[in-house]
């Protein structure tokens, strides 16, 4: 238990329309990147917005290293460690690169020399921040406005991020530099969970996979049995061509 | 259940009319109730008319009250020079309000910007000052008197009762005939996204002008009438800046947008101002009671009070409701039929002749400040391929895609489409002409369901096309069609917003193809989609290349490039590095360098 990142337990969670999921049962190892699959409309999307409090669960409980932050509010959530970078871009194309990323230490504005050294610690980890600081985002290529994404993120060190699609959009040469970032952020224990259509991505760079499907989990297991899995296959990668 | 509820607003709406109708019949000594009565049904009308430009299309007006000065001044003086009362003027009135309106919105509309709100304000008072000069016509600022008809002292208000009750029972029949049309449907999709709906073949410029003439309509017929009522107009109080207020108010105190919020809030604002008057009297306690209810309609209620009162109906109702969730895998197994004739048009005078152009692109240059986004591709589109575009991101893709559209002129060069120069033509002609396109971030009306979406986009632009009903007739049908082929029918009534990502993806693909489109242009289409979706897809593309479509695709899923075209373009900055067959594209050092990557990292990941 001490060894989970994140709980979710019997989660119904829906808007105007109906539950979305449907008593959804979800454990995130602590230092591990998990990949969430499943047909478009599963309520992946939904996890997230449930996990980061944009939208409350009706039912069941959502647990944060053992503690439940199902009745905190988004920015309480974030306080917590739990950050997101967005489906869509999500840049203010007219800022510079590095005012981008200090709008995401927003929470942290009032201590300069906190931000400072996290700022260091995003350039160590992200090169093109400190190349590109000055730069306007907006002429930032497609796989390096995701990396500032990312890096606007860790700007909070965050023990959980969230990710949705990360290589959406992106060309093959900028998702080869994505995922390999993102298997980097996990080396000092960070917790990634994010979510993939392109399966054999996804369950590349994760260690773990979740195959949800109808606001269900449906399998969840290490992320290579799922590539391999014959059932996923045959209901989610389609025949093979 | 739902033919329930609509019978119910329908019994609703029939109680009120009848209501309205009686009173002066049943209560014959209600003169003070009937004035009350006058004033909300000439609010109501007001925000009624005001919410067909502001609240279906979306451009605001806080100058409209300068329609119900021109039908009252031209029922005025068409009054005092017959000799008649000005209401026989009424329709002369609205005639000459609509004259105005297409005149000031033939020059403003034209472009799209916030400008038009200033504009509108600088209209209402420029037309004050000229009515108060120009003494001959208008009597300038002393205004004109009228006599009173006979029966006034008889009848008191009754008969003009029945006149503003008439004209708000016309104004909301238009307001209900426009949004059940397909006018209204490209009202509201100028509303959502105005790009957008120039590229489904919706002429923009000349919706909002139709949008503002049919807004003045309702003010001028009513001006005529108003201004006998009052016995004595003039500029001041015909113009005033303070009516045209009240009027946004009311639209959205009630909910713009919708039917009934504007009469709704009409009926709010003039019993708020009369409160006002008799309770605390004096301007100053009016202006502040308005800004009260201005600043709790903002805060708790920003969509109008009978809309937000809707939703928490429906949210209880839905409570209970199960989702629907799409069954993928028997989507990708299962052959919906698709009727080509439906998604086709006739064949054109050329036949699909293989060695032919359909789409040439010839030294096209677009550049945005120092960016040379497109520069200088040359390239020819063979009719029946599927042309692939592929190249790293941030290498003018999409600026291309805009660029042959029409989203942006071309700073240089020609685009040539089915053998006629198109590069200055609008995008609505352009999408009229056949060429259909979907956005790498999906662009769909957000206020509609999704066949709404489907039956928005303007095939023809026919005045009966749009005038007809949207949910009537063919184009429904085969916008259900084109949804069961795609697999989408569970969510045709949902909110496109309600859908994932993907799902709009896919609505937007089956919303072109309503179009009719010799070439579909598509940005993107299998990002954010899962596999097997892209699999349904790639048939999808296929079926309808088979019969003859043409695709231009961007996609950065390559072996689903490499599988499904027949000739492919890289680009890299803004150039075409290479061209070819997905063969020779593959092997292409540059290729490799500049866009797959050296490493072998990802061989084999993509699906």
């Amino acid at each position: 238990m001490s060894n989970s990142a994140l709980t979710l337990k019997n989660v119904f969670a829906g808007y105007g329309g109906g539950m979305v999921l449907q008593g959804l049962d979800l454990e995130v190892r602590k230092g591990s990147i998990t990949c969430i699959v499943g047909p478009n409309g599963a309520g992946k999307s939904t996890v997230f917005r449930v996990i980061s409090g944009l939208l409350k669960a009706s039912e069941g409980d959502v647990l944060l290293a053992g503690e439940s932050i199902k009745s905190l509010s988004p920015a309480e959530i974030l306080e917590n460690g739990v950050t997101q970078v967005p489906q869509s871009r999500a840049l203010f194309p007219e800022m510079s690169v590095k005012e981008n990323i200090l709008m995401g230490g927003y929470l942290i504005r009032k201590n300069p020399k906190l931000l400072k050294e996290r700022m260091a610690m995003v350039e160590e980890m992200i090169p093109i921040v400190r190349e590109r600081a000055s730069q306007p985002a907006g002429h930032l290529s497609g796989g390096q406005r995701r990396m500032v994404e990312i890096a606007r993120t860790l700007i909070l060190d965050p023990s959980l991020i969230l990710m949705d699609e990360p290589s959406l959009g992106l060309d093959p040469k900028s998702v080869a530099l994505v995922s390999e970032l993102i298997k980097r952020m996990t080396k000092d224990g960070r917790t990634v969970l994010l979510i993939e259509q392109n399966v054999r991505l996804g369950m590349y760079l994760a260690n773990d996979g979740v195959v949800m499907e109808a606001g269900k989990v449906r399998i969840s297991a290490p992320a290579k049995d799922i590539a391999g899995d014959p059932e996923v296959a045959s209901m989610y990668l389609g025949k093979t061509k | 259940m739902k033919s329930l509820r609509f019978t119910k607003a329908k019994k609703i709406a029939v109680l009120f009319w009848a209501i309205l109708i009686l009173i002066p019949v049943l209560l014959p000594d209600s003169q003070y109730e009937q004035s009350l009565l006058i004033v909300c049904f000439l609010f109501a009308i007001m925000a009624s008319g005001w919410n067909i430009l502001s609240g279906l299309a979306g451009y605001v007006s806080l100058g409209h009250s300068v329609f119900l000065g021109v039908g009252m001044y031209t029922g005025a003086i068409l009054g005092r020079e017959t000799g008649v009362f000005t209401f026989y003027f009424a329709p002369i009135g609205m005639l000459t309000a609509m004259a105005f309106a297409f005149l000031l919105g033939s020059i403003t509309l034209r472009t799209r910007s916030h400008a038009f709100v200033i504009i509108t304000i600088a209209i209402l008072l420029s037309v004050q000052l000229i009515v108060s000069n120009w003494v001959e016509l208008t009597g300038g600022s002393n205004g004109i008197i009228f006599r009173s008809p006979s029966w006034a002292r008889t009848a008191g208000n009754t008969p003009y009762y029945y006149m503003f009750l008439v004209v708000l029972v016309l104004t909301v029949a238009l307001v209900r005939f426009i949004m059940n049309a397909r006018l209204g449907a490209g009202f509201i999709s100028i509303r959502d996204d105005e790009s957008k709906a120039a590229s489904i073949g919706i002429n923009t410029t000349q919706y909002k002008v139709i949008a503002y003439c049919l807004s003045a309509a309702p003010y001028g017929l009513v001006g005529a009438i108003y201004s006998q009522y009052l016995g004595f107009i003039n500029p001041t109080g015909s113009f005033s800046i303070l009516i045209s207020v009240y009027l946004v108010l009311a639209a959205l105190v009630g909910g713009k947008g919708t039917l009934w919020g504007p009469v709704f809030g009409g009926f709010f604002i003039a019993f708020a101002n009369e409160a006002s008057t008799v309770f605390s009297g004096g301007i100053s306690a009016r202006v502040l009671i308005m800004g009260v209810v201005l600043v709790f309609t903002v805060m708790f209620v920003p969509q109008g009070l009978l809309v937000s009162v809707a939703t928490m109906l429906r949210k209880r109702l839905a409570k209970d409701k199960t989702v629907e969730f799409i069954n993928q895998a028997a989507i990708a197994e299962r052959d919906a039929p698709l009727n080509l004739n439906n998604v086709k048009r006739a064949p054109s005078k050329a036949k699909a002749d293989s060695s032919e152009s359909i789409l040439q692109v010839k030294g096209l240059y677009k550049s945005f400040g120092g960016v040379k986004a497109v520069n200088g591709v040359t390239m020819d589109i063979k009719r029946g391929s599927i042309t692939g575009l592929i190249g790293p991101n941030g290498s003018g893709k999409t600026t291309l895609f805009n660029c042959i559209t029409g989203t942006y002129g071309a700073d240089s060069g020609i685009v040539i489409f089915n053998g006629t120069d198109i590069t200055k033509m609008q995008p609505w002609t352009r999408a009229h002409m056949g060429m259909g396109r979907t956005f790498q971030i999906t662009k769909l009306f957000k206020s509609m369901s999704v066949l709404d979406n489907l039956v928005a986009p303007l095939e023809k632009p026919s005045a009966r096309n749009m005038l007809a009903n949207k949910m009537q007739g063919e184009e429904v049908e085969r916008a259900r069609e084109i949804l069961d082929f795609m697999g989408l029918s569970s969510f045709e009534k949902s909110n496109v917003s309600a859908l994932s990502f993907g799902q709009q993806k896919l609505v937007e693909f089956a919303q072109i193809l309503m179009l009719r489109p010799d070439i579909v242009m598509l940005d993107e289409p299998a990002s954010g989609i899962n596999p097997t979706l892209i699999e349904r897809l790639s048939k999808a593309i296929k079926k309808l290349n088979d019969a003859g479509t043409t695709f231009l695709i961007v996609e950065h899923n390559i072996p689903l490039v490499l599988g499904l075209c027949d000739y492919i373009h890289v680009l890299s900055a803004g150039e075409i590095m290479v061209s070819g067959t997905p063969e020779e594209v593959r092997n292409n050092e540059a290729v490799i360098e500049a866009y797959l990557g050296p490493d072998t990292l990802l061989e084999g990941l993509d699906v």
